[in-house]
């Protein structure tokens, strides 16, 4: 059911490189879409790099709240790090083409990580 | 500049390959640069033979009739606007439709964060022997550079969302270079969070270098927003509300990548 999630998302999205679901509490990737070829280095540095973001035991990294979605743009790639409203550790990491419409790609993100970690 | 001189940096322009086109429209301003009145009169100036230049901003469509590198006048703007310049000819001899034709250009896409051009065949418009005013000529009469260099993409950025940001914090080197809001919030982050969280998040990417925008949604107090800009030795603190999301990932896509 996960992966389907996963994978109905990579598919509207052309841009869309590489989504992986992971538990920031673990900070464990727990699972990718059925495309993605990402080797577990850099999975590992996806899931990493949504720790830094989003700061760790309630604090933040940046700013004076945690954030629920956090997105780094470089002229490489677009990243997306996306929080389940309801349980906050369950994350959506997300790899983008550089030119992606980004406000849609994490409209549709957001909706997808909330039906995953509602099980729904 | 001499007439020769003037035509050998035309013919330059023409040759280079560095245009970019959107859906078959030519791009002429990009994030503010060149400043689209700038960029307007520059092709006035490439206009030779009587040509409509359909110029078109978020939405708005303004219809110039352009000759012998003259501006002879606005032939229409869609959707519909009322302006008593719009049909009128340029002259030098009547000040106030050249001011008036100023102030709606400027209103319709001074601002304008791209600005693309098409060129049609003429349509009707005045009297035969109304020539209109040169582009140069309009340059000295609405003070607008047309030489104007370049700005750097991280103040192309800046100033293209100005109107997004809540507040701003832009850093160079370590100093403050400019601001705009209310900065408290954003000096506290600099001042105690800045330099961990961007040692800690480049440890993470393993060395990746080059132009960053991160954002961080709802990380300031009273559901704003945080970004961190980075280009070269500039860094920008932003705040913003979330809707102003799309339209900043649009403009640094458009300038970064």
């Amino acid at each position: 059911m996960v992966g389907s999630e996963l994978d109905a998302l990579r598919n509207k999205f052309s841009g869309c490189r590489a989504l992986a679901f992971a538990d920031l509490s673990t900070k464990m990737i727990l699972i990718t879409d059925s495309d993605s070829n990402l080797r577990r280095e850099a999975l590992d540095a996806l899931c990493g790099e949504a720790t830094v973001l989003f700061g760790a035991k309630g604090k933040p990294a940046l700013g004076e709240r945690q954030s629920n979605a956090a997105c780094v743009a470089s002229p490489s790639a677009f990243r997306a790090f996306v929080r389940a409203a309801d349980e906050p550790n369950d994350v959506l990491c997300c790899i983008c083409d550089p030119k992606v419409d980004a406000a849609a790609f994490v409209t549709e993100a957001r909706a997808c990580v909330d039906r995953i970690s509602r099980g729904a | 500049m001499s007439d020769f001189n003037a035509l050998a940096k035309k013919l330059a322009e023409l040759a280079s390959n560095d245009e970019v086109f959107d859906a078959g429209a030519r791009v002429i301003s990009e994030g503010g640069t060149p400043a689209p009145l700038a960029a307007i009169l520059r092709e006035v100036d490439d206009t030779v033979l009587e040509r409509k230049l359909a110029l078109e901003s978020a939405g708005t469509t303004i219809n110039l009739i352009a000759s012998g590198r003259r501006l002879r006048g606005i032939l229409s703007v869609t959707p519909d606007k009322k302006s008593n310049v719009i049909g009128q000819s340029l002259s030098r001899e009547e000040p106030g439709t050249v001011q008036a034709a100023h102030d709606l250009l400027h209103e319709l896409c001074g601002d304008a964060d791209r600005l693309t051009v098409r060129n049609y065949a003429p349509e009707p418009f005045g009297q035969t022997g109304e020539r209109g005013i040169s582009a140069v000529g309009l340059s000295d009469l609405w003070q607008v550079d047309l030489d104007e260099a370049p700005k750097p993409p991280m103040e192309r950025f800046l100033t293209a969302n100005a109107t997004a940001f809540s507040s701003l914090l832009h850093i160079r080197q370590g100093e403050v270079v400019a601001t705009s809001g209310e900065i408290k919030a954003l000096k506290a982050i600099w001042k105690s969070q800045m330099e961990d969280f961007r040692k800690t998040h480049k440890k993470a990417l393993s060395g990746e270098d080059g132009p960053q925008l991160i954002t961080l949604d709802g990380a300031l107090e009273e559901g704003a927003s945080a970004a961190v800009a980075v280009y070269e030795k500039d860094l920008a603190l932003i705040a913003y509300q979330s809707d102003q999301f799309g339209r900043m990932q649009s403009s640094w896509q458009r300038i970064f990548t």
